[in-house]
């Protein structure tokens, strides 16, 4: 408990500043949007675009001069930047300790590494629901000025919820990396590259019916906003293939920080 | 009852293997204050961090208080007060937040204690860890390594960044807690310090101990190292038993002596002497010329 709250304390300064750039983002999203409202002559520079960009921007699946269409396109987005904070404070909160050469301090006391682990990484996941209410409420705020619909709410309630399951997908990916490597310095570098790189796999395999097997490898395919907004619900297989992912390296970070030899 | 009971305990380290430690056995008993000395790079270190299961061992066992060191690891350290070298904290806390967040680990009240030993040490609680200096960080150091009354104190090099006065409170601290019956495990680099305090030292060198001694048998053993100055010394008079290793150099000679010191005194007197010291050999020249 004492390390949760401590680690709580440590991270609010990092907490608040992606916080400050989700809602900015947020912002600067919206204002775009007033320019796309109500003009159907934007639909028709889509049918223009390279048919394989529209498809990787998933630009199709919305309409954009609606409020809600706009925030589908927006998902992505909001995807990679609360990714890339969770891999961020994940990977952080343990190579922090070797970095920062607190490391002997924090294990001589009389606690397991374990006990270590999970104080840690609740803090993290305490860390980014907080981010992710920053992002709903900034995009609620935002959406006022709107014609918004009850299909509106509950599509942004529901892409909420697969955020989340991304944030935890890397953050714990971050926390095994972290826990893993005897490079310390790499591990940060290593979760956002993986990141950047499941992102990508995301895309290609949105441009060629053979590449299709792709989107398992990448958890940004794992919920298609498509259909989180026309067929308001998650993908099953996906929410256990996620709970799987975040299992193993849960599993993972535990087995291997116990084994380790951690010195300064 | 020993205290700590380290058998035949080996750490290589990583892939290429290094050396840590080959093969240490020795045992500390309840209530001793125990020296460990050797160089720099011996393995002092590596056989803290495999008390406190920082590291893992390649081979061998250490137990403390009977109790395997990794099997029971926080257990043990419930009753360890540690006391690093060079002290490294959480940097935006303050002390007496990250005093507080160290004893809230511990299955006891610690804040009387916390109280007098910060302010036996002179520590300004209110300040933050990162504004304070090598010396008042190494003070943040004493008090988070005692404050739980520990029954083992394990001490890697304690002193550097102390002043001296620092240093003799410090040294008084830790004889009134082997008084109170917790046993000491003092390692250094800096043989007068061990003498003063320990009852016993093991000594080690590139990994493996060479000697285990009752410092009364280890001072008898000493070496005094001498230096005399002086015009037209008779170098000769000199080659006597018990002196090692004389070098001449411009108007001074210096040598090894062990052996009867009021003899050397005697000696030292019929010369015409500009100036004489007379002192402990470094630890490192113990190593290089009784050791080889």
């Amino acid at each position: 408990m004492n390390i949760f709250l401590r680690e709580l304390r440590a991270n609010v300064k990092s907490l608040l500043i992606w916080s400050v750039i989700v809602a900015l983002f947020v912002v600067v999203g919206f204002s775009k949007f007033s320019a796309y409202e109500g003009n159907p002559e934007l639909l028709a520079i889509l049918d223009d675009l390279p048919a394989a960009m529209v498809e990787a921007m998933n630009l199709r699946a919305f309409n954009l001069t609606t409020i809600t269409g706009f925030y589908g396109v927006m998902i992505t987005y909001f995807a990679l930047i609360l990714s890339i904070a969770a891999a961020m404070w994940g990977s952080d909160i343990i190579t922090k300790e070797e970095r920062d050469r607190t490391v002997e301090f924090a294990l001589t006391l009389p606690v397991t590494r374990s006990q270590l682990i999970t104080g840690k990484t609740l803090a993290a996941v305490v860390d980014s629901i907080a981010l992710l209410l920053v992002t709903w409420g900034a995009v609620l705020a935002n959406a006022t000025a709107y014609q918004t619909d009850a299909q509106f709410y509950k599509f942004v309630s529901l892409s909420m919820l697969a955020l989340f399951i991304m944030q935890l997908i890397f953050l714990a990916i971050g926390i095994f990396l972290g826990c893993a490597m005897t490079h310390y310095k790499r591990a940060s570098s290593l979760a956002v590259s993986l990141l950047l790189g499941t992102y990508f796999l995301s895309i290609v395999s949105g441009l060629d019916k053979n590449l299709e097997f792709l989107k398992y490898f990448s958890p940004f395919k794992y919920f298609d906003a498509g259909v989180l907004l026309h067929e308001s619900r998650l993908e099953m297989p996906y929410v256990w293939l996620s709970a799987g992912i975040i299992l193993v390296a849960m599993v993972g970070a535990y087995v291997s920080y116990a084994r380790r030899d951690l010195y300064i | 009852m020993s205290i700590i009971e380290v058998n035949h305990l080996s750490k290589y380290y990583g892939k290429a293997k290094a050396r840590g430690i080959v093969d240490v056995s020795f045992n500390v008993e309840e209530g001793e204050i125990f020296g460990f000395i050797g160089p720099n790079g011996a393995g002092k270190s590596t056989t803290i961090r495999l008390f406190l299961s920082l590291i893992y061992p390649s081979s061998g066992e250490a137990k403390i208080f009977g109790k395997d060191c990794i099997q029971y690891g926080p257990e043990i350290r419930q009753d360890i007060g540690y006391l690093p070298s060079e002290v490294f904290y959480y940097e935006g806390m303050k002390v007496l937040d990250l005093l507080k967040y160290s004893a809230s680990f511990y299955h006891k009240d610690c804040s009387k204690r916390l109280h007098e030993l910060a302010e036996l040490m002179e520590l300004d609680l209110t300040r933050r860890i990162d504004d304070l200096s090598y010396g008042n960080k190494k003070k943040v150091g004493i008090v988070q390594g005692l404050l739980h009354q520990p029954k083992l104190i394990v001490l890697d090099e304690p002193t550097s960044g102390l002043d001296p006065l620092m240093q003799r409170k410090f040294f008084n601290l830790i004889r009134e807690e082997n008084e109170r019956g917790a046993t000491i495990f003092f390692s250094s680099h800096i043989l007068g310090e061990v003498q003063k305090m320990c009852n016993r030292v093991a000594i080690i060198k590139e990994g493996s101990i060479i000697n285990i001694q009752d410092i009364k048998t280890l001072q008898k053993d000493n070496y005094k190292k001498i230096r005399v100055a002086g015009n037209g010394l008779d170098e000769a008079r000199f080659a006597v038993e018990g002196v090692n290793n004389l070098e001449r150099e411009d108007g001074a000679i210096s040598f090894f002596f062990k052996g009867d010191i009021n003899m050397m005194m005697r000696l030292l007197s019929e010369q015409e002497v500009a100036d004489v010291t007379i002192e402990e050999p470094t630890l490192e020249e113990i190593f290089m010329h009784y050791y080889e």
